[in-house]
């Protein structure tokens, strides 16, 4: 299994513990990661706010990279997946608005084709390396431990958006039980962290993300379990940011999904990517660091 | 409201019967009562575009899209909300967050960029180094869309 790895803005500008453990896990279940030279970034929602056309065309110039190098594209972030596949969706259904795109898109030698398919590590994992072959992958199940999992916002909705492949909760949640903790049901597991209004409204993403953490610590979860970077931003550092202003203590982990599976996997973090959880994990993990 | 529903995201406006069931889906919409997406539709269906366009209101909406999957007419409020901020945005208003990731954007190819230590950290590791390769690409384009004019504006 092969993919054009595409990797977005975030993770590799503020969370390569992320990526570390991305490209440790992935091809030890099979999987080829090829990084995508000269792409640029997905035009999240941000860009999307700004200007309809540049989004489409420059999503489209990624997707057109991937094309060329003739792999369907794996994506780690909420927004760069959503933002990528909604392009590829609108550009493979509707002629008059592709033509337009590559209009753009010949001034710089690149043709959007619609010849592949976005996914997310999440699609990749249990669509395509299959749930079975990561259970048999984990080697040290990590018991005993009580998670919420975060899925994002992006990951399932709009579920028509969806269509070409749908994943989703239940999905995700089979995914980390697989590594041998106990994903819990919480209430408001479908809501958004917050993070979107990041730098537009930092007081409003912020008791966003506190009655997410409230839902999260009153089904007496250990850790919270994410997939998007921009879900652990706003819920690791969120915690410090509301602990200052709110004076609300909730003190959950937070550790990216792709963590616990290589935890799950046997191999051990390293220190410097301990240290980047804001809120400790050594003490709930301190077995398995 | 023809400017909105003109707009490859907007049309789902002309849908809209006011039914409420966004604003009871929003999680911001819970918070505060400055931001309720049906009383934003129906402004817009209102023409008060005096009202919308300058104003935070659009900006208020996360994306995260629970209103799309529950809108009975498929009016698409969270998309909306796309075509609502472009018009926004061409008359000045734009958040300083947006506008400089724009910016960086247009820049870098990037909407955020590693610090140097993260640069060195990704070489020790063996990494693919981060480049700006396809900035002139992306430049053109974006000229093209006429997208750094409203980053040079802003």
């Amino acid at each position: 299994m092969k993919y054009a790895f595409f990797l977005g803005c975030l993770i590799p500008a503020r969370e390569l513990s992320y990526e570390v453990s991305v490209r440790k896990v992935m091809p030890e279940l099979g999987v080829e990661l090829v990084d995508m030279k000269g792409a640029n970034c997905c035009a999240p929602f941000s860009i999307q706010s700004v200007d309809y056309s540049s989004w489409m065309a420059l999503a489209a110039r990624d997707l057109a990279i991937a094309e060329e190098m003739g792999m369907d594209v794996m994506t780690l972030c909420n927004d760069c997946y959503e933002s990528l596949l909604m392009v590829n969706n609108i550009l493979k259904r509707n002629g008059e608005l592709r033509n337009k795109v590559n209009e753009l898109l010949s001034e710089v030698g690149k043709e959007f084709k619609g010849k592949i398919t976005v996914k997310n590590l999440v699609d990749v994992l249990y669509g395509d390396v299959g749930l079975s072959k990561v259970k048999k992958a984990i080697k040290e199940p990590i018991n005993g431990i009580r998670v919420g999992a975060q899925p994002g916002c992006h990951l399932t909705k709009p579920k028509r958006i969806h269509f070409e492949i749908l994943r989703g909760f239940s999905e995700l949640d089979s995914l980390v039980q697989a590594t041998g903790v106990e994903s819990v049901p919480y209430e408001r597991k479908e809501m958004c962290c917050g993070g979107p209004l990041r730098d537009i409204n930092d007081d409003m993403a912020r008791q966003i993300s506190r009655q997410k953490l409230s839902a999260l610590k009153e089904a007496e979860v250990q850790a919270i379990v994410t997939v998007c970077p921009f879900c652990f931003l706003q819920l690791d550092l969120g915690q410090l940011e509301i602990k200052r202003h709110f004076n609300e203590e909730y003190n959950l982990p937070v550790i990216h999904f792709i963590e616990l599976l290589r935890l799950g996997m046997g191999m051990k973090l390293e220190d410097w990517e301990i240290k980047a959880h804001r809120i400790p994990i050594t003490e709930l993990l301190k077995d398995r660091l | 409201m023809a400017e909105v529903a003109n707009t490859p995201r907007g049309k789902g406006v002309l849908l809209c019967i006011q039914c409420g069931r966004c604003s009871s889906s929003c999680p911001v919409a819970r918070l505060t009562e400055e931001h309720n997406p049906r009383r934003l539709m129906e402004m817009v269906i209102m023409g008060f575009k005096k009202e919308v366009l300058p104003h935070q209101l659009p900006w208020y909406c996360l994306s995260c899209f629970t209103c799309l999957d529950r809108c009975p007419q498929g009016g698409d409020v969270g998309e909306v909300m796309f075509a609502i901020r472009n018009l926004a945005v061409r008359q000045g208003n734009v958040p300083a967050g947006v506008a400089g990731q724009a910016k960086a954007l247009y820049e870098t190819t990037r909407v955020i960029n590693p610090v140097r230590s993260v640069l060195d950290k990704r070489e020790s590791l063996g990494f693919s180094k981060i480049s700006n390769e396809g900035l002139e690409e992306v430049q053109k384009i974006l000229k093209k869309t006429g997208m750094e004019k409203i980053v040079s504006s802003t």
